[in-house]
């Protein structure tokens, strides 16, 4: 029981990261249609860039975390600035141009930050908690505090803000949100700017947990990515199920299957989308070429 | 510029990019041998990747040795030109590479530093009878039965033997608990480790294996934790083997971390953290920059060059490429199965000690035992 509960611990700390990247991944797709291949290389450069801020310009944690979140986000507006001509007219080559933007983004930290990588040292230090025997690591709690509060400013923000709910509409019919005077080409740009500050949120909450390199994205992205299909891909609630359920799975699966987790880990999501395609949660496809 | 023309130059520039990632500097052309101009050689390295740390280390100590070369008036009047390819860790990079490789005129490969790479790569290099020296240490790559194939250091059974005689015979642990990988590194040490306490009558209280990519050690470590091990023996990769003996420390495991050469670098001291690697005990052929003269001169040529300390992965990389010079020298600059016996008839007092290459590739024979104290790694009492 102890091993289980441990277990659990640990899988729901990565799948808190793996959510958050997952809220990006659906963000965008929820308004744009579009699935943003780029993501997990911006959830890179956030950690990257928190990893600077934190490590060489010896700022506090929390504040390397919120200049990286907003300089993500200007890459986030960056990318969609780009791509903005060709919504709703060239799809195909709308997702080529993620996936381009994705291999300049890493070839960028390698050239600027280095293939080699850094450590990054546990911004709370204090010693973990123990209950009823199962330790909890404070860095733990703290990603999935940050994790939850990210969710709810989140889902405030769609619901609760004029914004949020134009978002909402541009989501659901672009046109009719175009014929009421929403913008929808600014409703994306957000889409994009808030995606890409939840990346570099994820990116750089798993410095401490990980080790901070180029190709940390493919890591946590191809999981996101998991997240969010599972989820139900477009669906907010989805994405944090979906992230939650593939880092629980990936830790119970590292502890039964050891050296065939990760084989295991992915037979069990094709089977789970192959016996609910649309997810847990269902989302209606969003098509807008 | 419009936006679609940028989007496109995005998208170009990252497949250029890709391709670039994936071929590092090509050679420059393609004809056949020669015995006039450069003397083209090439090292096949992870440069980018998590495995990148090694790549470098390994480049720097082969540039070292390229550069004293060169300044000295390369061999036989022959300048060394080094060109170097990512291999990215990756198994199928490194069989691509190794293709260019032997169309590409070279006449030695240093690398890769992955024992899983090094296995990729070999068959296609002993075909082309081009001598290679890897850092990998799996028993898998002298069982390849290579005459082409030399290891820069000893295999995995020779550092594991030696750790399990310290830790059982002077230091009297009886409990192990094992974590590696199953990669090829991992897979070496594994069964290295396990046959050393097997010959000792021990059985390890616990023998995970987790995947290379992994990140989560939770579930593992709890059950480990229920035996209270005296050793947790650690065979994994400097960055993975930094992440278990965290999340180990964290989740309250008290036991003594051991393991081989990724236990001795800065990067798993650094991932660790450094409170959690104090104490690990480390089997390694190269234990310090402050051993002998002979490191000395290196540490500091090292430093001069590159503003860092040296490490053993460097002193590795800088023995094997003097040792292949050595022999380069005494062949004229031919390669091929006369480079090869003339690597094999060497005696060569390096950094990491005297090599006498065996029939299997082996160099070195024979491993330290350090521990770390304060972040850096000394010769245990």
């Amino acid at each position: 029981m102890q091993v289980a509960l441990q277990t659990l611990m640990g899988g729901l700390t990565l799948g808190a990261l793996y959510a958050l990247v997952a809220l990006g991944f659906s963000l965008v797709y929820r308004t744009m249609g579009l699935v943003n291949f780029a993501h997990g290389q911006v959830v890179m450069v956030g950690a990257f860039t928190a990893s600077t801020f934190y490590m060489t310009a010896n700022l506090p944690f929390p504040l390397a975390v919120a200049i990286a979140v907003v300089i993500t986000a200007l890459l986030g507006l960056v990318i969609e600035r780009v791509l903005r001509p060709l919504e709703g007219r060239d799809f195909d080559l709308m997702l080529i141009g993620t996936i381009g933007f994705g291999i300049v983004l890493e070839a960028l930290a390698v050239i600027i930050w280095g293939a080699t990588g850094r450590a990054v040292p546990t911004p709370i230090d204090a010693a973990p908690l123990d209950v009823a025997g199962i330790k909890i690591r404070t860095y733990s709690i703290v990603v999935l505090v940050v994790a939850a509060l990210a969710t709810l400013a989140l889902v405030t923000f769609l619901h609760r803000t004029k914004m949020g709910t134009a978002m909402q509409a541009v989501a659901m019919d672009p046109d009719a949100a175009t014929s009421v005077g929403i913008h929808v080409g600014r409703s994306n740009a957000i889409a994009f700017a808030i995606g890409a500050g939840l990346a570099a949120i994820a990116g750089s909450l798993a410095g401490p947990l990980l080790y901070v390199n180029a190709s940390l994205g493919g890591t946590l992205g191809i999981k996101g990515f998991a997240a969010a299909i599972l989820g139900g891909f477009g669906n907010i609630q989805g994405a944090i199920v979906g992230g939650l359920l593939i880092g629980i799975l990936d830790a119970f699966a590292a502890g039964e299957f050891e050296g065939y987790s990760e084989l295991v880990v992915f037979v069990v999501f094709t089977m789970l989308i192959m016996i609910r395609p649309t997810g847990i949660f269902g989302e209606r496809t969003v098509n807008r070429a | 510029m419009t936006p679609t023309r940028m989007l496109m130059v995005a998208a170009a520039a990252g497949i250029l990019l890709t391709t670039t990632a994936a071929c590092g500097t090509p050679g420059e052309d393609d004809s056949n041998a020669s015995t006039t101009g450069d003397i083209k050689i090439a090292l096949a390295d992870a440069q980018s990747g998590q495995l990148s740390a090694l790549g470098a280390w390994e480049l720097k100590g082969v540039e070292l040795a390229v550069d004293e070369w060169n300044k000295n008036g390369g061999i036989d009047g022959r300048k060394l030109k080094l060109t170097v390819y990512d291999s990215q860790g990756d198994p199928t990079t490194g069989t691509s590479i190794a293709r260019k490789i032997t169309s590409g005129d070279y006449v030695v490969m240093f690398g890769t530093a992955e024992s899983a790479v090094t296995q990729a790569m070999n068959p296609i290099l002993r075909q082309a009878e081009i001598p290679s020296i890897t850092s990998g240490q799996s028993p898998a790559i002298s069982e390849l039965g290579s005459p082409f194939q030399f290891l820069n250091g000893p295999t995995s059974v020779t550092y594991d033997e030696t750790l399990v005689r310290y830790l059982v015979e002077d230091k009297g642990y009886k409990s192990f608990a094992m974590v590696t990988n199953n990669g090829g590194y991992g897979t070496g040490e594994h069964d290295a480790f396990k046959a050393a306490l097997a010959s000792r009558d021990i059985e390890p209280t616990h023998d995970k294996v987790v995947t290379a990519e992994q990140k989560d050690f939770s579930s593992i470590l709890t059950d480990i934790r229920s035996k209270k091990p005296d050793v947790l023996f650690i065979g994994a990769e400097e960055v993975q083997a930094g992440l278990v003996a965290k999340q180990a420390r964290e989740l309250g495991i008290e036991a003594v971390f051991a393991g081989a050469a990724p236990l001795a670098t800065n990067v798993y001291v650094e991932t660790a953290g450094k409170d959690n690697a104090e104490g690990t005990i480390v089997s390694t052929p190269y234990l310090s920059n402050d051993e002998n003269d002979a490191s000395k001169t290196f540490a500091a040529a090292y430093e001069e060059e590159y503003g860092e300390a040296a490490e053993m992965h460097g002193a590795k990389a800088y023995d094997g490429a003097n040792i292949f010079f050595t022999a380069l020298e005494a062949t004229g600059g031919k390669g091929g199965k006369e480079l090869a016996d003339e690597i094999r008839s060497i005696s060569y007092d390096g950094l990491l000690g005297t090599f006498e290459f065996d029939e299997s590739g082996v160099g070195i024979h024979e491993t330290k035992v350090g521990t770390i104290h304060g972040g850096t790694l000394t010769a245990v009492q």
